[in-house]
């Protein structure tokens, strides 16, 4: 599914030069559920927001389902995420002035699905989500958990092929955190492919394989003993 | 995708409402200003429009050849008429108007009304302007000498609601038969007619008619359609150096070029013309308001794009947040335009309100009746659609192209969105603002100045007492024959100082000729204005005389043989100083040079000062005072002021002892003088109300950055305090910025206003300077309102504990 060689980002501001990331390369297959592991600033949400479309890498490349994609144009990058990806974040990122149902809904507004459709899909991923009840509540109104169960609720609703989640329980309790990773695990088993950056080694644990990072370069990578064949 | 927009721009309104109401507060301020201003516009454009072919109608006027700076005149000689129609195979239709401005005593049975604005004039009138008659028809309704044709509500003033069309009426007691009835709505009319009598009826001699030199017809005439107008002027004017010239006697030629002005043009066009009658519009005026309301919109237009862009922080989430979802920057553009629109559209429906209920106002203070219905006028009801996208675009784009701009990385990255990471914007805004508050400066400015001419018109030394002298025309043939009895009764009233008769007081009609000075062995022909004075004219109005003396009963040679002159005319005539002008020889020849019976040859026995006996756009002209009492026709009282109401009784009584068949009709003076600048008294109350609404549609705004300013730096201020910064510190950090732009504002306002005002000052023959503390005031002023309404947030942001605002972070 991914395939990155030799990617290189730097920061340059005026004063100082940061080497995000140095020469990485990995490949994540299709159907795997792997995550990136590292202290802070070692490059993590660089490398996820590359993979991701959100930003640009300086050097080397990517490969998404065999297409170079490390220097698309704006629109075809917009085109790429609606279609094949989606996003949670450690701070769930749901618009505050949309309700639940209207959070959830946006991606398929975006990929110009009917109205009808619409409202059959996501009434789907709510029950699912357990969190059809809370459909006309606005994020403010929800617990972090639940914030973040409608945050993958949106990642999903368009059936993406990838999902990339930055530290999704870094602000969520045990219980709560648990709960996401269940949810991520029941996506991955459904044959979504999983990238899931996280500092929580319990977390890890929910993942196939385990990349590290230390100062923008691959130090390691172990399978878990369970996967091992 | 649409609803899902509104919803958001719907909810986004209500969650900020501050911002949405300081956006919505000045925008709608701003559009109100800019739809009265238009429907202002738009009205004073319509003149003589509704005329059938009044685009093929054209008026004669003439520019001098002979002084420095050429006079338009609105009239000219009755030829032009004659000739164009019969020589000039382009020209249709031609049609003269006597130019007369008495008011005339009109009765039916008992009932007696001073009317005015009745023309004399062609029987073609309405032929030319073809006016809707409600009574009667046009065709031949002054063709006999004898007749009337009223205007409707004279009409109904005189015969109530019958038909007069048949009946007779009397002016100023000859009888006249009624021949039609003009509809009322003739409003927008550059003539305001009360009523049309035919020139036949004025008896003027064939050889007057025939002049080239007699300038007392307004002459209008029509061509044939596709006529090139340029041209037929061009031959026009090549008649009158070709054809005229040489009939001329060589010491009176002709002084002036003839030009054709379109009837549209006229009620706007006419400013400077000299003997214009009717009611006239300013295009200096016009434009100026237009101006100003383009002024206006634009900083409420600033306002939005600064308030949207400095708020873009507090959106840049979402805006992340949507991209990494999958929507394109077209998709986010399209959403925050819907935003700026909608917004746009509310303030439209709250400055349609505001304006319909100002309107009754603005018609009140212009005195037009304009109305705007959105429901019977679908041009207006376009306009405002237009107007809302117009605006929405302009003032959503660059905010839609800022947000939509956003790298999510970049905002969802980090936990504080920073201003710093747009740093175009800044620039811009700080360009906004600056363009914003030179704008402002400048309208203080120019109200400033234009408060000060008008002031400065109503308050001149004028170089005559104008304070309590009641003005009035003598009527009826006793009075004028016994006028000295008259004015003697008059002047033994109690209260009553002193009394004169004359014809050429300041602000009223003066006559205009040729006098001959007499100089080295030559006969110099010199433009003068003739005022016919009596032995009290002096001292009625309180000028001052600078050398000799004044006229004398005693002496009966002064009442032939004496001249008072101005001292411009002194200069003019290049009699030397004052004192070697007395006794120096002047000669008038009422009739021309051809009835010696009629000259006027007499001495200089008196320099009186220089006095404004026109409105202060004309310059002083060169002035001769002598006694004449064939032209005597108007009545001065001045009064002691200690019971006006009494003397202006005894007014009343000895002119119905004279003259009781008609009533009398009297003005004090300084009313007609301050009559003259109601133009610019409107325009400056216009000025400040509309400089008024600028300033608080910047402030508006302003007030909104600040805001945001403050919350934007509520940390920082929170360590500043911490660190022991105090209130006014920690005040003048967030003014500074903004006082700052003020001063770069006033810089780039200060030359361009001095330009324009100095301009439009030209236009006054006095006028003032244009003092520095103007300046200096418009700048300060600005600072301050600007500090003013920034400090109230700064004080706000200063004065808050500054743990809260520590810990929230
Ligand atoms: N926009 C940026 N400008 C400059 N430096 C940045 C920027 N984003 C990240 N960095 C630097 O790049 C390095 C990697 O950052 P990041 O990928 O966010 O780390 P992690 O997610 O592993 O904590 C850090 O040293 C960080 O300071
Ligand atoms: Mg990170």
């Amino acid at each position: 599914m991914i395939q990155i060689e030799n990617l290189e980002k730097v920061y340059r501001t005026e004063e100082v030069e940061t080497k995000a990331l140095n020469k990485v390369s990995l490949v994540v297959n299709d159907g795997e559920f792997v995550a990136i592991m590292g202290p802070s600033g070692c490059g993590k949400s660089t490398l996820l927001n590359i993979i991701g479309l959100l930003d640009e890498p300086d050097g080397g490349s990517i490969k998404f389902a065999g297409t170079e994609i490390a220097h698309y144009n704006e629109r075809k990058r917009a085109d790429l995420r609606k279609r094949n990806l989606g996003f949670v974040f450690q701070s769930f990122n749901l618009i505050e002035e949309l309700t639940v149902l209207e959070n959830v809904e946006l991606p398929l507004i975006y990929l110009g699905v009917g109205a009808a459709e619409r409202k059959q899909k996501v009434e789907k991923v709510l029950e699912k989500m357990q969190i059809m009840h809370r459909r006309n509540h606005f994020p403010q109104q929800l617990s972090g958990g639940q914030q973040q169960r409608v945050a993958v609720a949106r990642a999903v609703i368009n059936a993406p092929r990838l999902i990339l989640a930055d530290e999704p329980t870094g602000n969520l309790d045990s219980s709560n955190g648990n709960e996401v990773m269940e949810l991520l695990t029941e996506l991955n088993e459904a044959g979504t492919t999983i990238i899931m950056v996280t500092h929580s080694e319990h977390d890890a644990r929910y993942a196939h394989r385990v990349i590290r990072l230390l100062d923008g370069e691959v130090v390691m990578e172990n399978v878990h003993k369970q996967f091992t064949v | 995708m649409f609803t899902n927009y509104l919803k958001v721009a719907y909810r986004n309104l209500i969650r900020h409402k501050g911002f949405s109401f300081l956006n919505i507060a000045g925008l709608a301020l701003g559009l109100t200003a800019c739809l009265l201003i238009g429907l202002f516009v738009f009205d004073e454009l319509q003149y003589d429009k509704f005329l059938p072919n009044g685009d093929r109608v054209y008026r004669v006027y003439t520019q001098g050849t002979t002084s420095e700076s050429p006079e338009s005149m609105a009239s000219v000689p009755p030829m032009f008429a004659t000739t164009m129609k019969q020589e000039f195979p382009e020209v249709e239709q031609s049609m003269r108007i006597l130019m007369y401005s008495a008011i005339s005593l009109l009765e039916v049975g008992d009932k007696k009304l001073y009317i005015e604005n009745g023309l004399i004039a062609d029987s073609t009138f309405f032929d030319i302007f073809p006016l809707p008659f409600k009574y009667g028809s046009a065709a031949q309704a002054l063709d006999a000498p004898a007749s009337v044709v009223l205007a409707e509500d004279v009409a109904k003033r005189f015969f109530g609601d019958e038909n007069p069309v048949g009946k007779e009426l009397k002016m100023n007691k000859q009888t006249l038969l009624v021949k039609g009835v003009i509809q009322n709505n003739q409003s927008k009319f550059h003539l305001k007619v009360n009523y049309v009598i035919p020139l036949s009826a004025a008896e003027i001699p064939a050889e007057r008619m025939s002049s080239w030199g007699w300038q007392q017809f307004y002459t209008y005439v029509r061509v044939k359609p596709d006529t090139d107008i340029k041209q037929t002027q061009a031959k026009l004017q090549d008649y009158i150096t070709q054809k005229v010239q040489p009939l001329m006697p060589k010491d009176d030629p002709i002084g002036f070029v003839p030009y054709l002005q379109p009837l549209q043009d006229i009620y706007l066009h006419s400013a400077n013309f000299k003997f214009d009658t009717g009611p006239r519009g300013n295009i200096t005026y016009v434009k100026a308001l237009s101006i100003i309301a383009v002024f206006i919109l634009l900083i409420a237009c600033f306002n939005f794009v600064n308030l949207a862009t400095a708020k873009s922080v507090q959106r840049a989430k979402e805006v992340g947040i949507r991209k990494t979802i999958g929507a394109s920057q077209q998709q986010l553009m399209l959403q925050f335009l819907i935003e700026t629109v909608l917004l746009t559209f509310i303030s439209v429906v709250i400055s349609v309100v505001l304006a319909s209920l100002l309107l009754p106002a603005l018609n009140d203070f212009t005195g037009k009746d304009m109305s705007f219905n959105l429901l019977t006028n679908p041009v207006v009801f376009l306009l405002l659609v237009v107007l809302t996208l117009v605006v929405g675009l302009i003032a959503g784009f660059y905010p839609a192209l800022v947000l939509s701009g956003f790298k999510p990385v970049k905002v969802l990255k980090s936990t504080v969105v920073s201003e710093g990471m747009f740093g175009r914007v800044q620039w811009l805004r700080h360009g906004l603002i600056v363009i914003q508050f030179s704008l402002t400066i400048f309208l203080l400015i120019s109200a400033t100045v234009v408060f000060l001419q008008v002031n400065y018109l109503h308050t001149k030394d004028l170089g005559f007492n104008r304070e309590q002298i009641m003005f009035f025309p003598m009527r009826g043939d006793n009075m004028n024959r016994s006028y000295e009895t008259f004015k003697n009764e008059l002047a033994q009233g109690p209260g009553i100082s002193s009394v004169s008769i004359g014809y050429g007081f300041p602000g009223d009609a003066v006559a205009g000729d040729q006098i001959i000075v007499p100089k080295d062995g030559e006969q110099k022909l010199h433009s003068t204005t003739h005022l016919m004075v009596d032995y009290d004219y002096i001292k009625t109005l309180g000028l001052e005389l600078v050398n000799g003396r004044n006229f004398s009963k005693e002496l009966t040679t002064d009442k032939s043989q004496a001249y008072i002159i101005n001292e411009t005319a002194v200069k003019e005539f290049g009699l030397g100083t004052p004192q070697q002008a007395i006794g120096k020889t002047l000669i008038w020849q009422r009739l021309g040079p051809s009835q010696p019976d009629s000259v006027k040859k007499g001495q200089v026995i008196g320099v009186v000062k220089d006095f404004h006996y026109k409105s202060l756009y004309d310059k002083v002209e060169p002035a001769v005072l002598h006694i004449h009492p064939d032209d005597y026709w108007k009545v001065a009282v001045k009064m002691k002021g200690e019971n006006i109401s009494q003397s202006v009784a005894h007014v009343k009584d000895v002119w119905g002892k004279f003259s009781p068949d008609y009533p009398i009709e009297y003005k004090f003076l300084d009313e007609n003088f301050d009559q003259m600048y109601k133009a610019e008294d409107k325009l400056k109350s216009l000025l400040w109300i509309f400089t008024g609404v600028a300033i608080f549609v910047g402030c508006l705004g302003l007030f909104g950055l600040a805001t945001y300013a403050a919350e934007r730096r509520k940390k920082e201020i929170g360590i500043r305090k911490v660190l022991g910064a105090d209130v006014s510190t920690i005040v003048g950090l967030l003014s500074k910025e903004f006082v700052k732009l003020v001063v770069v504002a006033a810089v780039i306002a200060f030359p361009i206003a001095w330009l324009v005002m100095r301009k439009w000052l030209e236009d006054f023959a006095y006028r003032i300077d244009i003092p520095l503390w103007v300046f200096v005031a418009a700048g300060v002023a600005a600072a301050l309102v600007a500090f003013l309404t920034i400090s109230y947030q700064a004080i706000k942001a200063a004065t808050t504990n500054p743990i809260k605002n520590l810990r929230t972070e």
